[in-house]
């Protein structure tokens, strides 16, 4: 009863972290991926080195084309560094020139808007800032700033927009210096003539991303392609730690379970230890001794990974729905962010057959490694012996 | 996507600051002793002097783009400047004030004055064709370098001095190693090599066209070349200048940004 209901608990624990930490992870990746950065990008060779507004993707209206037509979507983004001023106050940043229809349709940062609103689809000198770059200039909805550039053609850009919206966290680098305009008004200030620098391709997971790299690649040849895996090393390296620590931490568990299971499974050899010498005596093969044993400890984890998988999808789907609010462990504002992507506090858990099937299986798989040791002892004893044993 | 405010931001400081070269004081030598200090210091107060103005035009030599500036300013002491452009039309009348570490813009397109933020003050303009050290130019090389004759002699079709400046340990400069070529007889500047810590050429400032400007004889043609971009420099030529001129207080003041 003690190893049923401690296998139990041990899968229900492993289904439910399983479904935490995979809740995790892909929470991780799809906020950075979803929110700005996209699956994929393109940009021109070098571009990411220096980020000089004269490295341009060439012909992006082609490849957003050859990528559509495989149903494949993103935005094109122009960048441009410059200050910008209000009042007494003034300080750097990155301008960013955005199609506003197309980010809402493919990225989330749109609707992350703490205060104000994004750009509207027609260019009205209007900007929507990072939130510390907002404090730092002391600006609200409606402020008025000034924009000092260096253009393109190396005169001075300058004009004056309007605030319309202060972003919420979205990882220290967009807090600090994102100014977004609409891409127009990028091209006016910066006297751009539709320079484009990145383009951002997100499929929200439709395509893996091999598969996106390879076509990305093929429709944009003498281009950088890279990946978020690329992009973002540091994630990339988190995620693959995740991953290799919820190995590991099964492994431990696994281990208890087996011990646990070889325990009992002694015990109750040796308690019937005389059954099992009259089984031998009367010509029962040792094989089939071991296999009653390893069936035996079969059948016990069959019911404790039942028992266990029940609790665990009902601790899952709770983790799912409700969520772990890690706010409570925050000080401060409760603005989480990892390697600089924001992070949402409620930590929530998904439900998938991985996380649910692997470790019940794995743990009938243990039971049974782990039952082997008594039932090579039950089938090889000597009949004799073991009928006088008391 | 990982990036930092640099040198575009710096760049455009510089369009601002480039000024800020000729700064203070005191007239040429009187009597010339072949004395490396004398040409050091020489070479140092060239452009200085109580106060000044004038007119100069600055080509600007990129890659990407080439442009002329015409800019007329007003200096005086260590520390205030004026500036003005007058040409090109789009930026006409874009105006810098600086007062110590204050630096304030005028922009007329927009009609407003913002100030930079201080500390784009102490950057370094990597990415532009002078350094933070050029443009507010508070050092003394005699001072910052022990220095050494190292050349006299014909070199270049001309009778030329060449003085080789270390930096001391604890100075507060950026080169590894300056080399600052003069002519003979009036110790006026014909070019200055610039070393980074690693004894490699980092860039060269030529002056040429060396004729009377204020009351003083002056090369009135500085060029920068950067050594890593050898199809890029900046040029600056002095059309007038005055030395030594009563400027009214309110010549630096944020109301005559304006004007």
């Amino acid at each position: 009863m003690i190893t049923v209901a401690a296998i139990s608990l041990n899968v229900a624990v492993l289904i439910a972290s399983y479904g935490l930490m995979d809740g995790m992870v892909k929470h991780l990746i799809s906020n950075v991926t979803n929110m700005v950065t996209g699956e994929v990008q393109i940009h021109a060779p070098r571009y990411l080195v220096d980020h000089s507004m004269y490295k341009v993707v060439k012909n992006p209206t082609g490849i957003m084309e050859r990528l559509g037509s495989r149903s494949i979507y993103g935005v094109a983004r122009s960048y441009g560094y410059g200050l910008v001023a209000c009042g007494n106050k003034s300080a750097g940043a990155l301008f960013w020139g955005v199609d506003p229809a197309m980010e809402k349709k493919y990225f989330d940062l749109a609707e992350h808007v703490a205060t104000g609103r994004y750009l509207g689809s027609v260019p009205r000198k209007e900007i929507v800032v990072g939130r510390k770059l907002a404090r730092s200039l002391n600006v609200k909805i409606g402020s008025e700033v000034v924009l000092v550039v260096q253009a393109a053609d190396g005169s001075l850009g300058n004009d004056l927009f309007t605030v319309r919206g202060i972003l919420k966290a979205a990882g220290d680098r967009i807090d600090r210096d994102a100014a977004i305009m609409h891409c127009q008004d990028f091209e006016e200030l910066f006297v751009s003539g539709g320079r484009i620098h990145e383009i951002a391709l997100n499929t929200r997971g439709a395509v893996s991303l091999a598969a996106l790299e390879q076509l990305a690649a093929a429709a944009a040849p003498g281009t950088d392609v890279k990946s978020w895996r690329q992009l973002m090393p540091a994630l990339s390296d988190m995620v693959n730690f995740f991953d290799a620590g919820m190995w590991l931490f099964g492994m431990i568990f696994f281990l208890a379970a087996a011990l646990g299971v070889m325990n009992t499974m002694l015990m109750s050899t040796f308690e019937r230890i005389r059954e099992f010498g009259i089984l031998k005596a009367i010509g029962t093969s040792p094989w089939r001794i071991l296999g009653d044993v390893a069936a035996e400890s079969f059948a016990l984890s069959l019911v404790s990974t039942v028992i266990g998988g029940i609790i665990g999808i009902g601790l899952s789907l709770f983790f799912m729905h409700k969520g772990l609010d890690t706010s409570i462990f925050i000080p401060g504002d409760a603005a989480v962010s990892v390697s600089g992507i924001a992070f949402d506090p409620v930590w929530r858990a998904t439900i998938s057959l991985k996380t649910i099937l692997s470790p019940i299986l794995m743990m009938w798989f243990i039971s049974l490694i782990a039952s082997l040791y008594p039932a090579a002892i039950a089938a090889r004893l000597d009949p004799v012996k073991a009928m006088a044993r008391v | 996507m990982q990036l930092n405010i640099g040198s575009s931001i710096k760049r455009i400081v510089l369009l601002w600051l480039l000024l800020f070269f000729m700064v203070p004081v005191s007239p040429c030598p009187a009597k010339q002793t072949l004395n490396a200090r004398k040409i050091l210091d020489r070479v140092d107060d060239l452009f200085r002097g109580k106060s000044s103005k004038g007119i100069m035009t600055m080509k600007i030599v990129t890659v990407h783009w080439t442009r002329t500036l015409k800019v007329e300013w007003w200096s005086e002491g260590k520390d205030k400047s004026l500036m003005r452009i007058l040409a090109p039309k789009k930026e006409k009348g874009t105006a810098t004030l600086r007062v110590g570490n204050d630096i304030w813009n005028y922009l007329p397109k927009v009609n407003r004055i913002i100030k930079l933020p201080s500390s784009m003050m102490s950057a370094s303009w990597m990415g532009s064709h002078f350094t933070n050290d050029d443009l507010v130019k508070e050092s003394r090389m005699a001072e910052d370098y022990t220095f050494e004759l190292t050349f006299r002699g014909k070199r270049d079709k001309g009778e030329i001095l060449e003085v080789t400046c270390l930096p001391k340990p604890d100075a507060p400069v950026v080169w590894g190693k300056v080399l600052v070529v003069v002519r003979s007889g009036d110790y006026l500047p014909l070019k200055i090599l610039y070393y980074d810590e690693e004894m490699k050429l980092v860039r060269t400032m030529y002056f040429s066209d060396i004729g009377p400007l204020g009351n003083r004889t002056l090369p009135r043609i500085m060029r920068i070349v950067p050594e890593d971009k050898p199809h890029e420099m900046t040029e600056i030529t002095y059309e007038k200048m005055t030395f030594d001129l009563a400027l009214p207080a309110r010549t630096f003041s944020i109301r005559s940004l304006r004007r």
